[in-house]
């Protein structure tokens, strides 16, 4: 007989339709969730490097050699060239400000697009490229300040341009906001004849790249031995620190859905290749009997497991395409970016995780199946060959732990889920065991339903603390995704609420401070408090004086930073060494935010000497804080007591929310206070929200997928002790017992394993996350109580009506049908 | 078994001939069942020896007593012991391609005629009554051309005309097949049309 013919027969009788179902969705959950996440990754990069206006950027404070262009132009990388530098912008005789030019090269931008209106704060168009040569573009500020409209000529250094349209914004405009004023952009063959670019000027050069990811990679190679002081090469991880981290997690997140995926997959294909063997018991004791050797049956069963593992695969790997084409079909509207080609990666890891359940999960107990005896022909009652079950477990550990660290090529994940699978096991069976019996003892007293019940579970104790480990297993990982889910998108949320301030202003002189406060309070318009800002410089650090000079990039050296000062702690930071000033001191003190401090290599107690205008200050360094940076709400590094700092000169600032209905009052405002400068952050605030938003959705549905693998595991658990509990269903049925004897006390049964099941999930699930967020997501770990009662409701609810659907038919049919066809 | 060790068989020394046709009978629990065990190769003795035609099944593994079931042994079973995923033709094919034999479906085909199934042979067993299936069963012991025919209980689950029926059949083919049948049973009509007697009482044997 032929493994195909077996196959085939098996197929007929549907005793294969578990275990293929098991593989086929492991295949898929795996290769679907891998694709979907591979495609969403690349194109939610591609969408974050809008943020750089392009995929590399290397930065100086000097002109950048241009071979560098050639040899990226010689791989087939595209580039384009910016310089950004203050500069006077006049309009004749009557009216200049100064201004931050940006001259862009024609390619520019190289990912993203530039728009621009045709009239100040008019309705914002899309641009292929920037201001051709001999024309400017201006910010819709400017219009007011130099007092001038589309078409008027003005003047930079030694030339002339035609004012061609509002500049809106550039992709990159987030990169550096701070000092200069508002926009003018230009065209970069324009700067020689302006002139004012000149050796030593404070000015930034930018050579931008883009291309294919791995032309790239080699590209930034070779560029970065050659970067000197002062030349910086810089990516979407460290050009936007937000979105990077953003993504980071998200891709962590995705992956750990994944490699939690792979192990419900093996656990279900394990439980079903045990039923399937278990059922196949009596089969082999009858070819046994009928002169069938060892060899011919795993023979057979090898063979078969094979061919089944290809169908499987194939199957899988469909339904894996399947699963994340309609995930972007059904989200298409909720993804505006274009997601990128998968490439066969996911499908390989769909097929190794094919293979190694088949090895690991499956194998192991259709192996055992060939040293079933043949004297189960005569006698049903013989024990089922099992003694090596144990190492099965273990080898099925062994494999999901490479297969998790294969998957994710990150061990301290792995570590964390294992660790959290772990106490599972470990307290699952010792906790299952006297739960179990401590349940026996309530059962006693108790009526018959729950003594039958009860009883039932004492029996049958191992194989029920192995199910509850199980399903503890399923509800933790299900719980542990969950948690993360929540708040990861919690803390993105948190970080960027529709409210959140879109807007900056800065330069305000203390004696407009009075009359902004009033007309915002007059336009309903909600801002942060306003700062005082002072600029200073930084000289020494412990008595040590510092190097100066821009080539010198990293480390300490002297620097120009803006100071605030304030009597209390501001909102957002938290303090993290030393601490806060008593309200209303006189002492020279400092707090010092916590990258600074230590990029400085400053300690809480070290003085620090400063230059505020052409006076020295020496101040001690009293706290160190850390702050959200993401908030979009002002920060500073350095903060003193106002009395320190009450004798230098300061401007103040703020932030505020403006909704895009709302900004004509920009203009009636520029119009009053000339002076103060407007930061637009609104359109780069939504773009991070739309991001955010992107990664969010994506994360839902990737839960649902693994919610639907759960609960796959969560019913071959079931199924795994059916049969027996169906089998003595219908004895007690034949004696006569009634319908609501026998549901209730399946119900009772299937209801405690799961309620034992969710107890248990919800502690190791705290333990996971707790590991998790502390190790693996860099956030903060917060006990969760809410999540016990769901925990331990929803696993007693969902196995305890699972169980009684799957035993219903013993209340439906024949007692004897239900015994003949066991 | 844990704990006591239990003697289910004691000092039974018993001989059949080639061609004969004996029944084992005794009460539930006398040892008939592991006596049929041992004889037919299913089960190891932990004393004693059991030798067919000139070989000693106790110096034989669990493998090559498979191979020699197959090519020199045939069962019956109470049960039937059908294989609920094979069509009842199938089921006569399997110990035939088990031994690697060619034109198999003939030969079961042949055989399924014999019992009256010709036109069953298509159908599953949950879809035959229990007296078809034992027919299935007695297709599939003779189909291998079996030295000796094991015959447990056989008309245990079947009703009193279906069970007559059948031991009819059974022992109709085994005159035809020359083959050495040995027969289970505690019904003493049934056992009275075998050629020989031994009734085991409390793992002993009592010549009838």
């Amino acid at each position: 007989m032929t493994a195909t013919k077996m196959l085939a027969r098996d197929w007929r009788g549907g005793e294969l339709g578990v275990l293929v179902m098991a593989l086929v969705l492991a295949v898929g959950v795996v290769s679907g969730i891998s694709a979907f996440t591979t495609r969403l990754q690349n194109a939610l990069e591609q969408e974050s490097h809008r943020f750089l206006a392009a995929d590399l950027v290397v930065t100086s404070g000097r002109e950048l050699p241009a071979q560098w262009l050639q040899s990226a132009a010689d791989e087939g990388l595209q580039s384009a060239l910016t310089l950004q530098f203050p500069s006077m912008v006049y309009v004749g005789e009557d009216a200049m400000s100064l201004a931050s030019v940006k001259a862009v090269t024609a390619a520019y931008p190289l990912r993203g697009e530039i728009t621009y209106s045709t009239e100040p704060f008019g309705p914002v168009l899309a641009a292929e490229r920037g201001p051709a040569q001999g024309q400017v573009w201006l910010d819709s500020r400017l219009f007011a300040l130099l007092d001038v409209t589309v078409g008027d000529e003005v003047t930079i250094g030694d030339a002339n341009f035609v004012v061609a349209a509002a500049a809106r914004t550039e992709p990159d405009q987030a990169a550096s906001f701070y000092g200069y004023g508002p926009r003018v952009l230009m065209h970069y063959a324009d700067i020689p004849a302006t002139g004012v670019v000149q050796p030593g000027s404070r000015v930034e050069y930018r050579q931008l790249y883009a291309g294919d990811a791995a032309v790239l990679a080699a590209f930034r190679q070779w560029l970065e031995p050659q970067l000197r002081d002062g030349q910086r090469a810089v990516t979407v991880d460290e050009g936007q620190p937000r979105i990077g981290s953003a993504l980071d997690r998200a891709e962590r997140f995705l992956l750990l859905a994944g490699s939690l995926a792979v192990v419900l997959a093996g656990v279900a294909v394990a439980l079903a290749a045990r039923r399937f063997s278990e059922r196949h018991h009596d089969y082999v004791a009858i070819i046994k009997s009928l002169g069938a050797t060892s060899a011919t049956v795993n023979r057979l069963y090898g063979t078969s497991l094979l061919l089944l593992g290809g169908i499987a695969t194939l199957l899988g790997c469909l339904l894996g395409w399947g699963i994340q084409a309609l995930f972007f079909y059904l989200f298409a509207d909720q993804l505006p970016v274009q997601p990128g080609p998968s490439g066969p990666r996911p499908y390989a890891i769909g097929a190794v995780t094919s293979l190694t359940c088949l090895l690991c999960f499956a194998w192991p107990p259709l192996r055992r199946l060939g040293l079933a005896s043949p004297l189960r022909v005569l006698r049903r009652d013989l024990p089922m060959e099992s003694r090596r079950a144990v190492n099965d477990y273990i080898l099925g550990l062994v494999a999901v732990t490479l297969l998790m660290w294969w998957y994710s090529q990150d061990w301290q994940l792995t570590l964390a889920v294992l660790a959290g699978l772990g106490v599972t096991v470990a307290l699952g069976f010792f906790l299952a065991l006297t739960l179990l019996r401590g349940g026996r003892l309530v059962g006693m007293s108790a009526g018959s339903i729950w003594r039958l019940a009860l009883a039932g579970l004492q029996r049958r104790g191992r194989t029920n603390a192995l199910q509850v480990v199980i399903f503890a297993m399923a509800i933790m990982m299900l719980l542990v995704l969950l948690l993360v889910r929540t708040s990861l998108i919690d803390e993105w949320q948190a970080q960027l609420p529709s409210d959140a301030p879109n807007h900056f202003m800065i330069n305000i002189g203390p004696e407009d401070l009075q009359d902004i406060e009033q007309l915002m309070r007059a336009e309903d318009i909600t801002s942060e408090p306003f700062y005082p800002m002072i600029r200073g410089r930084i000289m020494s650090v412990a008595g040590e004086e510092l190097r100066s000079g821009d080539d010198v990039q990293e480390g300490r050296r002297q620097r120009e930073i803006n100071f605030t000062w304030s009597d209390t702690l501001p909102n957002d930071n938290r303090l993290l060494a030393g601490e806060w000033w008593v309200p209303g001191t006189d002492e020279a003190l400092v707090s010092l935010e916590e990258e600074f401090a230590e990029r400085m290599g400053i300690e809480v107690g070290d003085s620090v000497g400063f230059l505020v205008g052409s006076q020295p200050l020496e101040a001690r360094v009293a706290s160190i804080r850390s702050l959200q940076w993401q908030s979009m709400r002002p920060n500073f590094y350095l903060v003193f007591p106002p009395r320190v700092l009450a004798d230098y000169p300061a401007t103040f600032m703020t932030s505020f929310h403006l909704d895009a209905a709302d900004k004509g009052f920009l203009n009636q405002f520029i119009r009053r206070f000339p002076t103060v400068t407007v930061i637009e952050m609104d359109i780069v605030v939504e773009q991070i929200r739309t991001i955010i938003n992107q990664v969010s959705a994506a994360i839902n549905l990737v839960l649902v997928v693994i919610l639907a693998a759960g609960g796959l595991v969560l019913v071959a658990g079931v199924q795994a002790s059916v049969d027996a509990r169906v089998h003595e269903s219908a004895i007690l049925r034949a004696l006569g017992a009634p319908r609501r004897l026998i549901l209730g006390g399946l119900l009772i049964e299937f209801a405690t394993l799961g309620l034992f099941a969710g107890l248990l999930a919800t502690l190791a699930a705290e333990l996971s996350v707790f590991i998790l967020q502390t190790l693996v997501m860099d956030m903060q770990y917060t006990p969760t109580p809410w999540l016990w009662p769901i925990g331990v409701c929803s696993g007693a609810v969902v196995i305890g009506s699972l169980g009684v659907f799957s035993c219903r038919r013993v209340v439906s049919t024949p007692p004897v049908r239900v015994l003949r066809e066991l | 078994m844990a704990g006591t060790e239990l003697a289910i068989l004691k000092g039974i020394t018993l001989e059949i001939k080639s061609g004969e046709s004996v029944a084992i009978i005794g009460a539930s629990g006398s040892g008939k069942s592991t006596l049929l065990g041992l004889l037919a190769g299913l089960d190891e003795a932990t004393g004693g020896s059991v030798d067919i035609d000139g070989t000693d099944l106790g110096a034989l593994d669990e493998d090559e007593r498979a191979r020699f079931r197959g090519q020199h042994i045939g069962f019956v079973f109470q049960s039937f012991q059908l294989l609920p995923a094979l069509t009842a033709l199938e089921n006569v094919m399997l110990p035939l391609e088990l031994q690697g034999q060619n034109k198999v479906q003939e030969q079961a085909q042949h055989y399924l005629e014999r019992v009256g199934l010709a036109s069953r042979v298509g159908h599953y067993p949950l879809q035959l009554s229990g007296g078809e299936q034992q027919r299935v069963a007695l297709a599939r012991a003779f189909a291998s051309k079996p030295a000796i025919l094991f015959a447990d209980e056989p008309t245990g689950n079947l009703d009193t005309a279906t069970g007559e029926h059948i031991i009819d059949l059974l022992f109709e083919l085994n005159r035809e097949e020359g083959t050495t049948l040995v027969l289970v049973t505690h019904d003493q009509v049934l056992a009275d049309r075998c050629q020989r007697r031994l009734r085991l009482d409390g793992g002993a044997l009592v010549q009838e």
